[in-house]
């Protein structure tokens, strides 16, 4: 192994690799490794300094800096940014909209509202004004109605008095008759049919006079 | 210390380097052309070049109207993460100039956060038994790297403050009576200077340690073996653990450090480009 070599050569710890279990091999020489590895590339020399460095690091560091600002701001940067602002505008706009949308739908919510209520005391002033013509109506019906008993009575008592009338006539003149008849009988005496009429209507007169007393 | 340094593990490995003489910027007569963090460094790269519009753009290739505005897959975690870096972090310091400068700030964190990312991986291990050379290693545990992305942070704050701010901008660095300018003004230059020097520091630093806790934590493990093979592999329990949880911990670190760079990039600029007439205040974050 390289590393071994590297480590012999500096002659400090030759029998650390050699000796360790071959389970703990691989992370020996791997941490070996890491603590060999150095000094072999340590190039310059002499003591390590934490500040090594020089012009030509700088100018490194402009040179890539500078093109991965170029490159990311053309082709990563560019289009990401136009994305943000865009979505930001998107976001700004939505929320407008939305803003607007809904200071609509409550003014028009206001407005149906006060234009249901509008609605709600004209149709219970419906209801009232139903309900009185109603009681007019009902009035009215009763009243008639009223009136068409009274009358259908009083046309009933009219006949029922016609019907007495004709009935009392009826029985006066079946009576005179039977009376006449009856009073020749005895007087044996026949009254001459004209004659019998002429008593009979003096009856009738009488009745008459009678009934108009 | 016997056996290993630490250090090793977390300094750069020079693969190709030439002599030049630059003053202060190279200290050690070179000027390094190749080596392990350099490689990291264009390998991420080239990860975020290829992996991030090959991910956006497969997300939305379909779809008409609103499903173009909806992310799936991969891009749902990239667009979160842009979005929250937008909204939460540049937009309340950018203000208007948020989606000026929102491509820089997106970039610096992938950029920081891969480096990060990148440097978990212990590739360092294999690479020279696969390739002959080293490669691996954190690009962002190099004060050469974090301190020229502070740099760039230092020059975007006041090209763009000076562009965009003018003679706003430069009476930002005396905010007392015009008499007290002698003093006034180093004093806020230096606190520029700071601001970029802190931010270079603080991600080096982070980066930096946690990879030398866990080269000190697995050096551990052959300096006891070196003692006994026995006591190599009682070391090598605990010490094995520990760098797990210590890789966790990086991990939160790799993310954690790419987010404060990039968040504190944006605070600076945020403060050369926006200006308020009633409060000079100085944000410390440091």
């Amino acid at each position: 192994m390289k590393t071994m070599q590297i480590k012999s050569q500096k002659g400090s710890q030759s029998t650390v690799g050699a000796a360790v279990a071959p389970v703990a091999a691989v992370a020996a020489s791997a941490v070996a490794a890491l603590g060999a590895a150095g000094p072999a590339f340590a190039a310059s020399g002499g003591e390590e300094n934490i500040f090594s460095g020089n012009l030509g690091n700088a100018v490194w560091t402009l040179v890539v800096f500078g093109t991965v600002l170029f490159v990311l701001g053309k082709y990563a940067w560019g289009p990401l940014l136009d994305v943000l602002q865009k979505r930001e505008q998107f976001i700004h706009d939505s929320l407008a909209e939305a803003k607007e949308d809904r200071d609509q739908a409550e003014s028009r919510l206001a407005e149906y509202t006060s234009r249901l209520q509008e609605a709600r005391g004209e149709a219970s002033k419906i209801v009232e004004e139903g309900r009185r013509d109603a009681e007019v109506v009902k009035a009215r019906i009763d009243e008639e109605a009223r009136e068409e008993a009274r009358k259908v009575l009083d046309r009933a008592k009219r006949e029922i008095e016609v019907a007495k009338q004709t009935a009392i006539k009826e029985l006066y003149t079946s009576s005179a008759t039977l009376a006449t008849e009856m009073a020749s009988r005895i007087l044996r005496k026949e009254l001459s049919a004209a004659e019998r009429e002429k008593l009979v209507a003096r009856s009738l007169d009488e009745l008459d006079q009678f009934d108009t007393n | 210390m016997s056996g290993t340094n630490p250090l090793e593990h977390v300094v750069q490995h020079p693969i190709k380097e030439i002599p030049l003489d630059a003053g202060l910027l190279t200290p050690e007569g070179v000027v390094t052309l190749m080596s392990d963090h350099i490689a990291m460094t264009i390998l991420a790269g080239l990860v975020l070049c290829l992996l991030l519009p090959l991910a956006l753009r497969r997300s939305r290739k379909s779809g008409e109207g609103v499903d173009r505005l909806v992310t799936t897959g991969f891009a749902g975690a990239i667009e979160a993460i842009c979005e929250y870096l937008r909204k939460e972090v540049a937009e309340p310091t950018l203000g208007e100039h948020t989606d000026r400068f929102i491509k820089y700030v997106w970039s610096l964190f992938f950029f920081v956060l891969t480096i990060n990312l990148l440097g978990m991986l212990p590739i360092g291990v294999i690479t020279p038994l696969a390739f002959g050379v080293h490669i691996g290693g954190t690009a962002t545990g190099n004060i050469w790297v974090t301190g020229t992305l502070a740099v760039m942070t230092l020059l975007m704050m006041v090209i763009n403050g000076l562009r965009l701010g003018k003679v706003e901008y430069l009476k930002h660095f005396c905010p007392g009576p015009w008499w007290m300018a002698p003093i006034l003004v180093p004093v806020e230059i230096a606190g520029l200077l700071a601001k970029a020097f802190a931010l270079a520091v603080r991600l080096f630093a982070n980066m930096l340690a946690g990879h030398l806790i866990l080269a000190v934590l697995l050096g551990f493990i052959l300096s006891a073996g070196s003692v006994s093979t026995g006591a190599g592999l009682g070391v090598a329990i605990p010490a094995v653990l520990g760098s797990v949880g210590i890789s966790l911990l990086e991990l939160f670190v790799a993310f954690l450090q790419a987010f404060i760079f990039t968040f504190l990039t944006t605070l600076f600029i945020g403060m050369s480009v926006v200006f308020h007439h009633d409060d000079h205040e100085e944000a410390t974050a440091h």
